[in-house]
């Protein structure tokens, strides 16, 4: 049984390093014809294995149960003497505040986003649909038919959340409160 | 008063009045309109100074906080809403968006220590896992290991080096071309293995590749191979 688990594993180890990209639990369970359930315990096996053996330099990060091999944090600057240019892809502030309104408050229209940044936020978002960091998710039935918003697997790649729910709580709190003085 | 702050780092209207909100210490639920506003106006000045694009929405919010400082102006008649809420709870929310967006920020700067690899190029294995028949259009490097092992496999003749032979052309490109496209239009599909054949000269081989080669720059005819080394199949293109 335990030489079976070890050949599961090493087969997903195989098919993370492949895939380079974030590889889903439903595309590993359809190759190994495993069930979504175990697979998920291997993988959360791995990832502990990884974390906690300090000879291992890559570890398995997961983004809305997709998997995929990074470096580890601690040998950045080693990793990075490696690249050709020191290029960093951050976004903008002006990136940031729409896409943390998209992110709290999705679905979301650009005249909401507009209202609450008080400012024009249509060039950004259009480069933050191109980055693939939001999605137009729906249509709100209002004349126009304006496009909603929301935020895309690649959104929590960029950022390392596990899941939409990962964002920091303590704003969504203090929202309300915002909430409860405005009433 | 001086001001000692980069202008541009402004995100819109808000950021700045909540600069000054926070520079001057003031609780954001009890604004002082007036100074704030005039701080406000005094900054949209020294923006347009600088020749900085004061953008319409910096304009509104100037005329929303004259509007404000006016009607509190105004002697209380009837109890009514305090002229500033609308602002203070925009500000509020705006607030709240604005230290969500500082986290992320943090949280962008920490993932951008993980170091990912891109993915392997897989797309020869994805199609060899699609059983259906694929033509692949074959590049000038296919052509030329195919030419290769044409040539290993014809007897190369022995050179003597201290004697030149030289050869008439007994073969040119263009009676060539002009050979194959018949056959082509006949057949409609040839294979390069059988129009290459082992009893042939390496000065016609050469003469056959390159006339290949001419046809499909004239886009005459297409060329595929299946799998490298295997044969090249050439095919007619009808011009529109």
């Amino acid at each position: 049984m335990n030489l079976h688990k070890n050949k599961m594993k090493s087969i997903i180890e195989s098919l993370l390093f492949v895939w380079g990209e974030p590889l889903s639990l439903q595309d590993i369970s359809k190759i190994t014809n495993i069930k979504n359930k175990e697979i998920s315990k291997l993988l959360d096996e791995m990832i502990e294995y990884y974390n906690n053996s300090p000879d291992r330099g890559i570890l398995i990060k997961e983004y809305n149960h997709k998997y995929q091999f990074t470096t580890k944090k601690e040998n950045f600057n080693y990793v990075q003497s490696l690249f050709q240019t020191n290029e960093r892809k951050s976004l903008s502030n002006a990136a940031l505040e729409t896409i943390s309104i998209i992110a709290y408050k999705q679905p979301v229209s650009k005249v909401e986003i507009e209202s609450i940044r008080g400012v024009k936020c249509s060039y950004i978002i259009r480069s933050l649909i191109d980055k693939g960091l939001i999605k137009e998710v729906g249509k709100l039935d209002k004349p126009g038919k304006p496009s909603v918003y929301g935020t895309t697997d690649d959104f929590l790649r960029h950022f390392g959340l596990k899941s939409i729910d990962e964002l920091p709580e303590a704003n969504l709190e203090n929202y309300e409160e915002g909430e409860e003085k405005i009433t | 008063m001086e001001y000692f702050v980069n202008l541009d780092r402004f995100q819109g209207p808000f950021d700045l009045l909540f600069y000054l909100i926070e520079k001057n210490e003031v609780d954001i639920s009890d604004i002082p309109i007036s100074e704030i506003t005039k701080q406000y106006l005094n900054y949209l000045d020294k923006m347009r100074e600088f020749n900085m694009n004061v953008t319409s929405e910096f304009v509104l919010m100037a005329s929303t906080l004259l509007e404000i400082k006016s009607k509190m102006l105004l002697p209380v008649v009837v109890e009514q809403e305090d002229p500033r809420q609308n602002l203070i709870n925009q500000l509020i929310e705006y607030k709240l968006f604005k230290q969500a967006a500082e986290e992320l920020k943090e949280k962008e700067e920490d993932q951008s220590l993980y170091i990912t690899k891109p993915k392997e190029d897989i797309s020869i294995q994805e199609k060899l896992d699609n059983e259906q028949l694929i033509l692949n259009e074959i590049n000038v490097y296919d052509l030329l290991n195919i030419f290769k092992n044409l040539m290993k496999d014809n007897i190369i003749e022995e050179v003597n080096h201290n004697e030149v032979k030289l050869f008439r052309e007994n073969y040119n490109v263009q009676d060539c071309v002009n050979d194959l496209l018949e056959k082509i239009k006949e057949f409609k599909k040839l294979s390069l293995f059988s129009i290459i054949k082992s009893t042939m000269k390496r000065e016609y081989i050469v003469v056959v590749f390159l006339s290949i080669l001419e046809l499909s720059k004239m886009k005459d005819i297409k060329i595929f191979q299946n799998n490298v080394f295997s044969d090249i199949n050439i095919v007619y293109c009808t011009k529109g």
